[in-house]
């Protein structure tokens, strides 16, 4: 049997629902890469705040501790599940590496040329698979979805410099491998 | 300013936390060195790119239980 919470919080939660549902999915999406993962990620998290919201504090905004807590569950199921590795710890890239990646040849043809169409966007999706999961949320909650530099550090609780390592190095890697799609010449990494 | 100090910067100059002089000499390396510039090119490209990705929809199913969890709680 459920324990009843107060309707106020309920309705907070409904709320958000509306408001941040599909974000919320969509960086479940990005960091597992599974559909059915992504939306057990987001049902959990959903279930955890209902039960954590009477001690939620309002340090941030209910819609950023709601994607802190969805990316925690996303972490959590690709552990528990095996299926992704390395998980978000794990750097093994280094300044030497972004140094190598970002001094690669450019893109053959000129990006405008290039970026509108669903290939183009299935050799992105790609490509973010190839990063780690971290620099999927990172990337995702940077470009994708807007969210400043010290938001996403609050959501994956990281200093904003952490953030801005990240985000640089997913950056470059995707540069590279997308170079590929392009046909520029590179190797990807 | 060398290729190598652009890589580290140029997040940080994209970000808006360069002083005037730092940005200055960014802009000046950017506009004599094509690699850098071509990399600037392929960078400001795959932000576009990314922000005219649709995102995906939350599946009508996971909605409809997160409702019926919400609802139940009452």
């Amino acid at each position: 049997m459920a324990e009843p919470f107060a309707a106020a919080d309920r309705e907070a939660l409904s709320q958000a629902l509306v408001e941040h549902g599909d974000r919320l999915y969509a960086l479940a999406l990005r960091v597992t890469r599974d559909p059915d993962l992504a939306g057990d990620a987001v049902q959990e998290a959903f279930a955890t705040a209902l039960q954590r919201i009477g001690a939620f504090r309002g340090e941030s905004s209910l819609g950023t501790w709601l994607h802190r807590i969805v990316y925690n569950k996303a972490i959590d199921l690709l552990r528990h599940r095996g299926r992704q590795a390395p998980l978000p710890d794990e750097e093994t890239a280094g300044g030497a590496e972004d140094e190598r990646l970002a001094s690669l040849p450019a893109w053959a043809r000129p990006p405008d040329q290039l970026l509108y169409g669903a290939e183009t966007r299935r050799a992105l999706d790609e490509a973010l698979g190839r990063l780690t999961p971290q620099q999927r949320a990172v990337f995702t909650l940077r470009e994708m979805e807007g969210l400043t530099t010290d938001e996403v550090a609050s959501v994956l609780e990281l200093e904003p410099g952490a953030v801005r390592v990240h985000l640089h190095r997913a950056r470059l890697r995707l540069r590279s491998l997308l170079g590929e799609h392009f046909k520029g010449g590179m190797v990807a990494s | 300013m060398k290729c190598t100090d652009l890589y580290r910067r140029l997040s940080d100059h994209g970000e808006g936390l360069l002083d005037a002089g730092d940005c200055a000499a960014i802009e000046h390396h950017l506009r004599e060195c094509a690699p850098c510039g071509e990399l600037r090119r392929d960078l400001e490209a795959l932000a576009r790119l990314c922000r005219e990705s649709p995102r995906p929809r939350l599946p009508d199913d996971v909605r409809r239980r997160i409702e019926t969890l919400l609802r139940k709680s009452a």
